[in-house]
């Protein structure tokens, strides 16, 4: 009968510390200690925060963006250079792109605007990998091995070059890691400033892939009509802007519809590939371009469109953004196989000791989602500016907002079911306390998880719902515990101490025995990127929930007059 | 008779009501073979998607405005637009980019917010303030953002390995494949990127424009001036019979396009090939195009074919049809020299997760398996290895029921409560196997000690259990797109959960009965507590 030997040594175990008032003071400081030190892990950075991590996918995308008036070919050119180097790549099955358009929407393109591309600026590359169970690297360090190579070769290929990776979503999709809305009346200077904000971006750790959403301005050419000479050489302005577009553009003027194929098809007009063609990007050659560009007036008379009009060279006006009424300009980033919130703290100190030379800035005040922007206002032309900070962090916030919220609510509501069933606020204090301590075994467990893994183990939002959860688990071992001695002593009039000492002992093997089950259960979830958080929050957690409900809680037991 | 003979045994809570109620029914058989039988029907016919679906509501408007610059796009049409917007209830964001000669407004509404009635609400918004359109600018365009049509489930990529077939003809095939791949059933929304239709280039020299003084007015004038198409045209005899006469068109192939003429000059007439090159080829003006680069690292033109499911559909049948018909016309297009590669396939990925889902759920409970033979012997460890598929049997069904899809995170959810669900069965189990070997309950009837042991641990274990229900509940509170990603999360676990109880206190016991046999131990001296 060697179990019931095992219970009565663990019976005398716990007899034996409940018996000694030191040992039982020992008992709590040392279960006070873990608490806050496991806590204090968080803050530390001994353990890392961050909302889903990364997920190795079969796949992963390229944007590429050039400067708003790129030519296709320019931008094929960048493509090209991407692709050669993705090629070389022995993990990669083939590689599609796609120019002056989005690739097939994905999850990922949803958010980021993929399906709006339309433009020769534009290209975007789909990369398939193989199969991710056969294959060692994954994905996103495939990525974060090609990234650095693939911008510093391409990107100087032609001005203002943005290349960005897309990987795959664990959870759901975002605009972007960091998203920094800069808001102001004054559009000029917002753009002005999100320059500023992309450079500081730029140099803090982590922080890759920086992007303003916002229009360069490019050169342009306008042709100025003089109304005057139009109207004298019999010609009409309507006339003269169908002709420029249909020389350069191209139009279809008619469709051929025939009896041997049923498709209309279209009679596209334009001048010939030699005709249209520039020899360089200037004032003069345009207006010899255009001066061989002849109209037909009423009388039949042939005018060059050079008499008529002047050409000017300027800079195109740059898009207004706005969102919800208020002008803004966007600067995102991505993270590179880090947590948002340290590059995010880290960006947002280098802002206020940067701006603070030009501008006051006052941080917002209080607990609330957007809690870390700032005002900024300009010391000479006292303009107001809003530095805001959206994207992953603002959906990790709201998120641990609702679920602390909730969770607060659930806690309440659990212990009004205890209070009803023990009728005592003293117990159902101890075993929703001891429950909450489960949190000891979730922290340390990250923390010993980082150190077996090659990355950053993070704690994460699964690692959230895996504490949620054990709060229910370890308040089971608990309560089963205490129903068990107060039967004890109520039916067969044990004496306290002494029923408490049994109860654990007899209700040491249920508690180890889910306990186990919890642990087998979850360890095949400690090798998956996305729910590993919540593996390891459920091992750990159960080891330290079982040592709670096991010594602790009868320690508490005994210390009440409750029971 | 047997059921009488129960009444005697006193029980405190459901645990022991239930135990008592199913121990001695033959009925509680059927019930276990009905309950495994509705998981696997739930298994079979629920709808598998690799992501669960977020109802996210959205539309662009689109005004182009010939002519205006940005300043103004901004001043007369974004921001009249944009207020008038703000009135709608439900909109989440305003997103608007006023661009030089066209304005694009974006309204993003709450995740959540039912999606016919969104789109509704932004139309009827537009077509009630259509009167205060500025001049100048032309009819909005309003396309309402559609998940479901926009997210493709299946992508095929067609290239041509060595141009066997004139770029047309490859096209016509691409959508001929297209129109069949489109009626399969549940097949949404299907879509070519990459292609360029056919047309006829005319591309003019102007240096032979020149030579002819001619206009480019002339020669597009000269060419639509042959192109015209008219309907039949009837007329009637005396005898009131019909005689229908058709105009055939001019233009029949390229050398018809070639020979237009364009003018007269000096006496000579001016065909369109004197000043220009027709040729029979593709949409040249379009920019977008679409590459493929092989691993041995050839590179190819390519047409991708994106198909999209209906909501709510199973994007493993969806994609396994798509397959079949490819399979059916692989020697066809063979022929033509056609090769295909399936570049995206959500329906394998949803079954690789449901099978990992399954392939997770078998070595867990063997390890359990395993884990209770040590501990309690072999009989009990069946006992709780059978509830595992019974609880998760009723959890499939009642997702089923409710209309959800087997999807990443149901996956998750099941996973969760995998640890979970065993434990009222092994608490159930573990107390009464201790009555078994204990000798208090030496005069006591089986049935007795088994509705005893289960009421005994009822009280606690149905607090306890309600107490990780009342944590899970709350999370379906959790709003925007996290809350709707992990929404399958606090739907399936309670449901688990409950179903654990009742699995636990019909069925353990009723097994126990059929199982385990009272140990006959007079040696055991133990006796627990000494007063």
């Amino acid at each position: 009968m060697s179990s019931h030997e095992q219970n009565n040594k663990f019976e005398t175990f716990i007899y034996k510390i409940l018996e000694n008032r030191f040992k039982k003071f020992l008992v709590i400081f040392l279960v006070a200690l873990s608490f806050f030190g496991s806590i204090m892990m968080i803050p530390n950075k001994t353990v890392l925060v961050r909302m889903l991590p990364s997920k190795s996918a079969n796949t992963f995308n390229v944007y590429i963006d050039t400067l708003i008036g790129s030519s296709i070919e320019e931008t094929k050119a960048v493509t090209e250079c991407v692709t050669s180097i993705i090629q070389k790549e022995k993990e990669v099955t083939d590689i599609e792109s796609y120019f002056a358009e989005g690739s097939p929407l994905d999850y990922a393109g949803l958010v980021k605007g993929s399906a709006l591309k339309d433009g020769e600026q534009y290209a975007e590359i789909v990369v398939n990998l193989t199969d991710l169970h056969e294959r060692k690297e994954k994905s996103f360090d495939i990525v974060h091995r090609l990234r650095p190579v693939i911008q510093e070769n391409c990107e100087p290929l032609t001005k203002a070059t943005s290349i960005r990776m897309i990987e795959m979503p664990a959870g759901p999709p975002m605009l972007a890691s960091i998203v920094v809305e800069l808001f102001g009346e004054n559009n000029k200077k917002l753009i002005d400033l999100s320059k500023e904000v992309a450079s500081i971006l730029d140099i803090t750790d982590g922080l890759v892939d920086i992007d303003i959403m916002a229009d360069h301005s490019y050169e342009e050419y306008q042709i100025k009509l003089n109304t005057e000479k139009v109207t004298r050489s019999g010609l009409d302005v309507t006339q003269i802007n169908n002709i420029i577009y249909l020389a350069f553009q191209g139009v279809n003027v008619a469709v051929k519809s025939s009896m041997s194929s049923n498709n209309q098809i279209p009679i596209y007009v334009q001048l010939s590939e030699d005709s249209q063609t520039l020899d360089d990007n200037t004032l003069e050659n345009l207006q010899l371009k255009l001066s061989s560009l002849k109209l037909m007036n009423k009388q039949g008379m042939m005018i060059p469109l050079t008499e008529v009009a002047t050409i000017k060279k300027t800079k195109s006006d740059p898009m207004i953004y706005h969102k919800d009424l208020k002008n803004m300009v966007n600067v995102t980033a991505e993270t590179d196989m880090v947590s948002q919130v340290y590059p995010l703290l880290a960006a947002r100190d280098t802002m206020i000791e940067f701006f603070s030379y030009e501008f006051e800035v006052t941080e917002q005040l209080g607990l609330s989602t957007y809690m870390f922007d700032l005002k900024l206002k300009d010391k000479q032309t006292g303009e107001n500016y809003l530095i805001r900070w959206d994207g992953e962090m603002k959906v990790s916030l709201d998120t641990f907002r609702d679920l602390g919220t909730a969770f607060i609510a659930a806690l309440m509501l659990i212990f009004i079911v205890f209070v009803i069933y023990y009728q005592s606020f003293t117990i159902s204090s101890i075993i929703l306390g001891g429950s909450f301590l489960s949190i000891i075994g979730v922290i340390v467990g990250h923390w010993i998880a980082d150190m077996f893994t090659v990355g950053t183990f993070f704690l994460t939002a699964t690692s959230l719902i895996g504490f949620i959860s054990l709060m229910g688990i370890s308040s089971r071992n608990s309560l089963l515990m205490v129903d068990f001695t107060k039967s004890l002593i109520e039916d067969k009039g044990i004496e306290k101490r002494r029923a408490i000492a049994v109860a654990s002992a007899t209700r040491a093997k249920p508690i180890m025995l889910t306990a186990i089950a919890i642990i087998l259960g979850s360890a095949l979830l400690t090798s998956d990127p996305v729910f590993g958080g919540l593996g390891v929050a459920l091992i750990s957690g159960t080891v330290a929930a079982v040592i709670i409900s096991l010594i602790f809680i009868p320690v508490l037991m005994d210390n009440t007059k409750a029971i | 008779m047997k059921d009488e003979s129960l009444d005697h045994i006193e029980v405190t809570n459901s645990a022991g009501k239930l135990a008592k109620k199913f121990l001695h029914n033959p009925l509680t058989l059927v019930l276990a073979i009905f309950i495994l039988a509705l998981g696997l029907v739930a298994l079979q016919m629920m709808p598998r998607e690799e992501n669960p679906r977020i109802d996210i509501s959205a539309g662009s408007i689109i005004i182009p405005a010939p002519g205006l610059t940005p300043e103004e796009v901004k001043k007369i049409i974004t921001e009249p637009l944009e207020k008038k917007l703000r009135e709608i209830s439900g909109v989440e964001h305003i997103y608007s980019m006023s661009m030089p000669n066209m304005a694009l407004v974006n309204v993003v509404y709450y995740i959540g917010e039912n999606r016919e009635i969104s789109n509704l609400k932004l139309y009827d918004k537009i077509m009630q303030n259509m009167d205060e359109m500025p001049k100048n600018v032309m009819q909005p365009i309003i396309k309402p953002f559609d998940i479901d049509n926009s997210i493709p489930i299946v992508n095929i990529v067609f290239y041509q390995k060595n141009n066997k077939l004139p770029y047309n003809k490859f096209l016509t095939y691409i959508e001929h494949t297209q129109l069949n791949i489109s009626a399969i059933k549940n097949v949404s929304k299907t879509a070519l990127k990459g292609e360029r239709k056919e047309q006829y280039n005319v591309d003019i020299d102007i240096n032979k424009l020149a030579g002819y003084n001619l206009s480019l007015g002339q020669v597009v004038g000269g060419i639509q001036s042959i192109a015209a198409r008219t309907p039949n045209v009837n007329a009637k005899t005396k005898e009131n019979e019909l005689v229908i006469m058709s105009i055939k068109s001019a233009l029949e192939s390229v050398k018809d396009v070639e020979n237009i003429i364009v003018a007269q000059y000096m006496g000579s007439t001016i065909y369109l090939k004197d000043i220009a090159t027709v040729t029979d080829g593709i949409e040249v003006q379009k920019k977008q195009s679409a590459q493929i680069i092989l691993k041995d690292g050839t590179v190819y033109d390519q047409i991708t074919l994106e198909i999209s499911k209906l909501a709510g559909t199973n994007a493993v049948h969806v994609s396994n049809e798509i397959k079949e018909y490819l399979q059916e016309n692989a020697k066809e297009l063979e022929k033509f020299g056609i090769a295909y590669k399936i570049s995206r396939d959500y329906g394998v990925r949803a079954d690789v997760a449901v099978d990992e889902l399954v392939h997770h759920i078998v070595i867990t409970i063997a390890i359990i398996f395993i884990m209770l033979i040590v501990f309690l012997g072999w009989r009990e460890s069946l006992i709780v290895t059978f509830t595992i598929p019974a609880i998760l049997a009723i959890t499939l069904f009642i997702a089923y029921v409710s209309d959800q899809t087997i999807n990443r995170i149901t996956l998750f959810a099941f996973l969760l409560s995998l640890g979970l669900l065993v434990d009222a069965a092994i608490i159930v189990i573990e107390n009464i196997h201790r009555h078994l070997h204990d000798d208090e309950s030496e005069h006591q009837s089986m049935d007795e000690l088994l509705i005893k042991a289960t009421d005994e641990t009822g009280g606690p274990t149905n607090v306890a259990t309600l107490a990780i229900v009342l944590t899970m509940v709350p999370m379906i509170f959790v709003g925007g797109m996290m809350g709707s990603f992990m929404k399958p999360i606090p739907l399936n676990v309670p449901v688990a959960l409950i179903a654990s109880l009742f699995v636990a206190y019909i069925f353990v016991p009723y097994l126990s009965k059929k199982l385990l046999k009272k140990e006959v131990n007079t040696s055991n001296t133990h006796t627990e507590g000494e007063s």
